[in-house]
């Protein structure tokens, strides 16, 4: 265990006044980002590394990536509340995030999700003190048919699940490969389904198809029902912050299973997206209260931020490690070590001890830091839920434009996002599920392009998905998970025939 | 007023088209297995194929009188139908006049209009508001962050 002796020297660096500053500021820069839209932490990163350029390169290591677990947490504030998420893998946290908040306890759903994404960093951060040089070569046995079989398995985990009309639920998981295939096609180079618009070219963009889904779809949603004289609690409960962290070990098995999910998601570079996404998936199929799904559950908040936070984390091992940058962020952040003269890779771990231990160990206190300091900001945040509806609407379309513009500075993506707002209204109204649509536009040409790369490997046979240990494994869990659903409604069926089908469609997210 | 029918069957024609369009773009790309591999347009090809296929079936369910569909006959009532157009039309009109008007006066306008002229907040709140909202919007986009915002073809044509 010479690892835990290299920790306990990080600590020493990391836990210094300047340090702790340094974080405070980050994780305050890092949540101001992630709530507003269209900024995200990359964004923030590239702002703030002019500044580290005088600094010493662990300060500089310590103040970014305090910036991006602020960035993290943050995210999750608007998903709940608006139902816009900022980020792809806080998507998963609105589908019962959201209608908490709308049922008047906005308190209790950020204090649930903040303290389960907290967890959910520090498994991660454990899990890269210890196994550091282990986690580098799992990363490493990855190649093109082993990605595709962990996009696999984060598809079936999520897809198979009932409730919506089936084929509303093909439907809607085709149109959103279709619209991820939309621009440069990354395997050929060549341009696809641009349809004569060329400025296409680009593709549609992720947060433009979420804040209309989402954001513009929900408000339409919202405006027919009326509901503006919610009565959310007048009173902002501080108690209800601490009340909703201590019920968090009464879903212990949650917790640590979707950690568990995340951390594996994050090492195997499927990414904090699949990761939540499938937790969601997992977690709704095994839990007891599983049918009330979509309706605002705990762990329907606690599975997607725990896996979230947990991918989020372990996915910076690659970075450092092998010298892969699992996300925007991480790239600016690389590009950043190499300008303080640190070479990412294998031998940053030989040469730069102190760097890399100083890093972790702020891990562990950059969280701490960044969840005392969001949860000090969740009355804030939930007071805006009792803004009338009347003034909150134009201000969320206004966000919402904005957002959609600021990601490329394209006036189309304004107008796209507005039609998106008008489909996401038709799918909730009639019941297409949306979670299969967005989780197709995130990884759907991912998992195209390592399908048709592990073809060319192997010249279009399929027996590449069988080919060794690894990937076997990974292709028959996803393809017990997709028939797994047809296996209980078959038990189902046999054991009492036909209930309640109205039931099901309400629950649909 | 909108039947449930008329919607479901508004949305499979919605969903159908963008299908046939996705499978008749695709072919530009070729579909199949060429020297490269699996050719580009292969995917959305088969996704165009499967969403035409789904939104037919929809089609069809939707215009027999299923038990699900029948128990809504109504989807949108009139009212409802009214208050969806206050909201999505002032929006629409906002984004459109992005172009002319820039980021900051188009925000400032229409919350000004949609906060004054139903009478929900009083005009000199409502300025104030307006002139609020973009005024945080210049402070932290195009101060804060850097990231700028169209400034419209007005500002433009004054030489900002």
């Amino acid at each position: 265990m010479d690892n835990l002796g290299e920790l306990l020297h990080g600590f020493t660096i990391a836990v210094t006044m300047p340090h702790l500053l340094l974080m405070v500021v980050g994780v305050l820069l890092g949540i101001l980002v992630g709530v507003l839209p269209g900024l995200g932490a990359p964004n923030g990163v590239s702002l703030l590394l002019p500044l580290t350029f005088g600094m010493q390169p662990v300060s500089a290591i310590i103040l970014l990536s305090s910036m991006y677990w602020g960035a993290l947490f943050g995210g999750s504030v608007t998903s709940i509340l608006f139902n816009i998420p900022g980020e792809p893998s806080s998507v998963a946290t609105t589908f019962d995030g959201y209608p908490m908040a709308r049922d008047g306890r906005p308190t209790t759903a950020l204090a649930t999700a903040f303290g389960s994404a907290a967890f959910g960093a520090l498994v991660g951060v454990i899990l890269i003190t210890f196994l550091a040089s282990w986690v580098a070569q799992v990363a490493l046995a990855f190649g093109p048919a082993e990605y595709f079989a962990v996009y696999f398995l984060a598809f079936a985990s999520f897809v198979g699940m009932g409730g919506a009309a089936p084929i509303k639920t093909v439907v809607a998981l085709a149109i959103g490969f279709a619209i991820a295939a939309i621009g440069i096609d990354t395997v050929s180079g060549s341009v696809r389904l641009t349809m004569g618009i060329d400025e296409l070219v680009k593709g549609v963009n992720f947060v433009v198809a979420v804040m209309g889904l989402f954001g513009i779809g929900e408000l339409l949603v919202a405006v027919e029902e009326e509901f503006h004289a919610r009565a959310v609690s007048s009173r902002i409960d501080w108690r209800e912050v601490f009340r909703a962290v201590g019920r968090l070990p009464r879903h212990g098995v949650a917790l640590l299973r979707s950690a568990a999910i995340g951390c594996w998601m994050g090492i195997t570079p499927g990414g904090p997206t699949a990761a939540s996404f499938m937790s969601y998936g997992i977690a709704r199929r095994f839990s007891r209260r599983g049918r009330y799904f979509g309706t605002g559950e705990v762990e329907g908040i606690i599975s997607p931020e725990t896996a979230d936070h947990a991918a989020g984390t372990s996915a910076l091992l690659p970075m450092l490690s092998l010298g892969i940058p699992g996300s925007a962020t991480a790239a600016v952040m690389m590009g950043g070590l190499m300008i303080w003269g640190l070479n990412p890779g294998p031998m940053l771990f030989v040469d730069q001890k102190d760097f890399v231990w100083g890093l972790i160990a702020s891990m562990y206190v950059g969280n701490i830091v960044a969840v005392a300091l969001v949860l000090l900001t969740v009355p804030v945040f939930a007071a805006l839920m009792r803004i009338p509806f009347v003034i909150i609407a134009p201000l969320i379309v206004i966000i919402c434009v904005v957002g959609a513009y600021s990601v490329s500075n394209s006036y189309l993506d304004v107008v796209m996002m507005l039609g998106f707002g008008i489909v996401g209204y038709l799918f909730k109204k009639l019941f297409y599920p949306l979670a299969p649509l967005v989780l197709a536009i995130v990884i759907g040409d991912k998992a195209e392009d390592a399908f048709r790369q592990s073809m060319l490997i192997s010249k279009g046979s399929l027996g590449i998905f069988f080919a060794n240990k690894l990937v076997t494994c990974l292709v028959l869990a996803g393809i017990a998970l997709l028939l797994l659903p047809l296996v209980l409604q078959l038990v189902g069926v046999l054991r009492k025939p036909a209930t309640g089908s109205t039931v099901e469609e309400k629950v649909t997210i | 007023m909108i039947s449930r029918r008329a919607l479901e069957l508004a949305t499979a024609i919605l969903t159908g088209g963008f299908g046939a369009a996705v499978v008749v773009s695709s072919l530009d790309n070729g579909i199949g297995w060429s020297s490269a591999g699996v050719d580009a347009g292969t995917f959305p090809f088969l996704t165009g194929i499967v969403i035409v296929l789904g939104s037919l079936y929809n089609l069809v369910r939707g215009v027999l009188p299923a038990a699900t569909l029948a128990s809504v006959p109504v989807a949108i009532t009139s009212l409802e139908l009214r208050r969806l157009a206050a909201l999505f039309l002032p929006a629409a009109i906002f984004v459109a006049a992005i172009p002319l008007l820039g980021m900051y006066l188009a925000s400032a306008l229409y919350v000004l209009a949609v906060l004054a002229i139903p009478k929900h907040q009083s005009v000199p709140r409502a300025l104030a508001m307006a002139a609020a909202t973009a005024l945080a919007l210049y402070v932290v986009f195009e101060r804060m962050f850097q990231v700028s915002l169209p400034h419209g073809a007005l500002a433009a044509a004054f030489g900002f």
